[in-house]
């Protein structure tokens, strides 16, 4: 077995340090997650309305998302808040702010997509019965949205969860940067620990995302129609 | 004659430059079924829709009772509750069991009593065949179900007019009875109905009145009695062929 | 465009503030009292002058904590190194605890010009560029370039080199820029990676190998056989701290400190407490800068 420097993941309490930076990346991303997946589903209703004004200004946002690369969006947070307004945003909040902010639009898109997927018939139904439109959405369409969007979804947690590998670039210390800060330390001592700690990172990913797509799994077999 | 309950007045609907009903005329009255029969494409279809106001309408007036039905107005939804409607295609809520299936206008637009609604909802289950039914999701039931399923959510609202849009067109042929059993069960008890079908024989024994519809116009207007056995048009006359076959073999056999 | 979604982001970041509330998410990313700022934001002084610092009790220094020797954090957590060492004495001696923020080299000036940290101790070279966007305090070190070859056959001056030898270089870092400009004549081997210019030269592919004399300095040290036969090429760059744009107090604080801490030989101290190990003593005196004094002074 080539040597991974796996010992430096025992020294002191670098495993406990590792587990410490999942802990943030995944309270992070949970805490976006749990804020986009409704805000996402209220944009991407109003998507599928008629009104043209408020479609193009949901299209503008959920293209600007895509154009602006998180991590401008987290500098222009973290750093442009305290520029321009004077506000002190921590840097967990500040990544809260951008990944929800992204998170939404993709998720608004999503279920766009999935809304657009459910048969008119579907909304007549609901219609006939008396349901108003607000009654119709909550009551019929979104949560068969909510079912069609379950594997998608899936796939943005896992995203957001990687992705904040880039908040350490506004001073956050995930796994990312704890790993890096473990491999710098021992550059001397464990020159080979970078692919011992990136190893420990990427199984600490594993098992953090694993869970999440077994209960995606669960859940679309349990919700099939 | 029974009061008027449901009026139709010079109702024009187009679909852009297409004229699917012209100038139509029509009057129910409470505990009338009507059978509206017609070649494809004649607008029976749209016919059921523009009076639940699932359609604009280009002109003319649909009125119930005494309140004008106006696609998009406000009072849609207390109108839409007095009329029932059942669909050609499984409409059930597949993310909902039957039982709620069923209560959900009960309980959320007329905010009636659950446990009473629920009591009526099996009362109802019973009398179509499917109270063990309650708790299945519509994925697990055959077609001729689901379709006894959508006739009680229709039901369980009190309609005072309810319309059946080709309810068995989708249906396998062994599944048709059980459903259309469920409507002669209705029209016996003096429901005021509206249904556009297929099915002639059973369009004969449950009709009050039987609309021939052709080219967004009403052909023929008559009992079902007189439209199925002396037919007063041409185009009735060959539309009711369509549904006839003449021996073709055993008569040469003979 | 820009101002609709940054609307939109706002409206969000709203919403966000308010779910977060409520999950109490705890932060341990520093929160510099906003001295006068708060009100009036974008216009406002964004640093803490000296006397606000001290007020609070705790000054916000960004290091790296990822670079070691200088700025890392050990296995136990805390943050260690030639800079951090630095930073210790500094907070001790204003009486104020330390708070270290991690920082990036692409967002130290950020960090300076939104008030984030009061000081910036991130081996943060000295250049014009960025001495107009943020003050740079008194040096505490030199950095240049420098050149490893073998003991065998050392190069000490690139002038002496024949026709055919070729340098080695890493490309896109200041000695590929520093040698194209100042040594045109010169053959250039270039590598993308640390790894692979080190193969080169343990192959003998180049003579000799340009890079931060930091680092040749410390592949000398770990490599036995090869020396440091040019340690200082080109322009002397200092590392210096640095404070926000105008922060005066602050500034004339630090710049006291490293004189008075001149007379102690605080920085060679350093040097040995925190890269020694590194870089050997041979070239402590090429690489610290004691009392806030440069050669040339």
């Amino acid at each position: 077995m080539p040597d991974l420097g796996l010992e430096v993941l025992f020294k002191g309490t670098n495993m406990l340090r590792l587990l410490g930076g999942l802990g943030v990346a995944l309270k992070i991303s949970l805490i976006a997650v749990a804020i986009s997946i409704p805000l996402g589903i209220l944009l991407g209703s109003l998507m599928t309305w008629k009104n043209p004004v408020a479609r193009a200004i949901l299209r503008l946002y959920l293209e600007t998302v895509r154009i602006m690369p998180q991590l401008v969006l987290l500098f222009l947070v973290y750093f442009g808040t305290t520029r321009w307004f004077g506000w002190n945003l921590s840097g967990e909040l500040a990544s809260i702010i951008v990944f929800v902010f992204w998170g939404a639009a993709e998720m608004s898109d999503l279920v766009r997509g999935a809304l657009i997927s459910i048969p008119r018939h579907q909304y007549e139904s609901a219609e006939v019965l008396g349901l108003n439109k607000v009654q119709t959405y909550v009551f019929v369409i979104i949560p068969q949205t909510v079912r069609r969007l379950i594997p998608l979804s899936i796939n943005l947690i896992t995203r957001m969860i990687k992705t904040t590998s880039l908040i350490l670039m506004i001073g956050v210390i995930e796994a990312m940067k704890v790993g890096q800060q473990i491999i710098e330390a021992n550059r001397m001592s464990s020159p080979n620990a970078a692919f011992g700690i990136y190893l420990a990172v990427f199984f600490l990913y594993f098992i953090a995302c694993w869970p999440i797509s077994l209960l995606a799994g669960y859940l679309e077999r349990r919700w099939k129609n | 004659m029974a009061e008027t309950l449901l009026t139709i007045n010079e109702l024009v609907k187009q679909y852009g430059d297409k004229v699917i009903l012209n100038g139509m005329n029509l009057e129910v009255h409470r505990g009338e079924v009507i059978v509206v029969v017609g070649p494809s494409g004649c607008g029976k279809s749209t016919l059921l829709r523009c009076i639940n106001a699932l359609e604009p309408i280009q002109g003319g007036e649909i009125r119930l009772g005494d309140e004008k039905i106006v696609y998009g107005s406000k009072n849609l939804s207390s109108i839409r509750q007095h009329i029932g409607m059942v669909f050609q295609s499984y409409d059930l809520f597949p993310h909902l069991t039957v039982i709620d299936n069923i209560l959900l206008a009960p309980t959320k637009v007329q905010k009636r009593n659950k446990a009473e609604a629920t009591e009526e909802a099996m009362q109802l289950l019973d009398r179509v065949g499917l109270r063990d039914k309650a708790k299945s999701y519509p994925r697990e039931l055959s077609g001729g179900q689901k379709q006894r399923v959508a006739i009680v959510r229709a039901l369980i609202m009190h309609p005072e007019i309810l319309l059946f849009d080709e309810v068995t067109a989708a249906l396998d042929p062994e599944m048709v009875r059980e459903v259309l059993d469920v409507i002669v069960g209705l029209a016996q008890e003096n429901k005021t109905m509206i249904i556009v079908t297929h099915e002639m024989s059973f369009a004969k024994a449950v009709a009050d009145r039987v609309i021939f519809l052709d080219e967004g116009h009403i052909v023929e207007e008559s009992s079902p009695d007189v439209f199925f056995e002396h037919p007063e048009t041409e185009r009735a006359q060959q539309f009711l062929n369509t549904f006839e076959f003449t021996p073709v073999k055993h008569p040469a056999q003979n | 465009m820009k101002t609709k979604g940054f609307k939109k982001l706002l409206a969000l970041g709203l919403a966000a503030v308010t779910a977060v509330a409520f999950t109490a998410c705890g932060s341990s990313t520093p929160a510099p009292a906003a001295s006068g700022s708060a009100d009036n934001g974008a216009s406002a002084d964004v640093y803490r002058t000296l006397d606000d610092i001290k007020a609070d009790g705790t000054i916000n220094i960004g290091v790296f904590s990822d670079k070691s020797p200088f700025g890392y954090v050990d296995e136990n957590g805390d943050y260690q190194g030639y800079d951090v060492y630095f930073a210790n004495k500094l907070a001790e001696d204003l009486g104020v605890k330390v708070n270290f923020v991690s920082t990036e080299a692409a967002n130290r000036i950020e960090y300076l010009q939104t008030g984030k940290v009061d000081i910036i101790l991130a081996n943060f070279t000295v250049t014009p560029e960025r001495a107009e966007e943020v003050d740079f305090a008194l040096p505490y070190m030199n950095v240049a370039l420098g050149v490893v070859s073998p003991e065998a056959a050392p190069v000490t001056s690139l002038d002496d080199l024949k026709a055919d030898d070729q340098v080695i270089v890493i490309s896109g870092t200041t000695a590929e820029t520093y040698l194209t400009e100042n040594y045109p004549k010169l053959k250039l081997q270039k590598y993308d990676t640390y790894a692979n210019a080190k193969n080169a030269l343990e192959n003998g592919n180049g003579v000799c190998w340009a890079n931060d004399n930091t680092e040749v300095i410390a592949f000398a040290k770990q490599n036995p056989g090869y020396t440091v036969g040019i340690p200082q090429l080109g322009n002397n760059d200092t590392i210096a701290p640095a404070v926000s744009k105008g922060n005066t107090t602050l500034l004339e604080a630090i710049n006291a400190e490293i004189e008075a801490l001149g007379a102690e030989n605080f920085f060679h101290a350093d040097y040995e407490a925190t890269l020694l190990d590194t870089y050997g003593a041979d070239f402590e005196d090429t690489l610290v800068i004691e009392g806030g004094k440069t050669a040339a002074q």
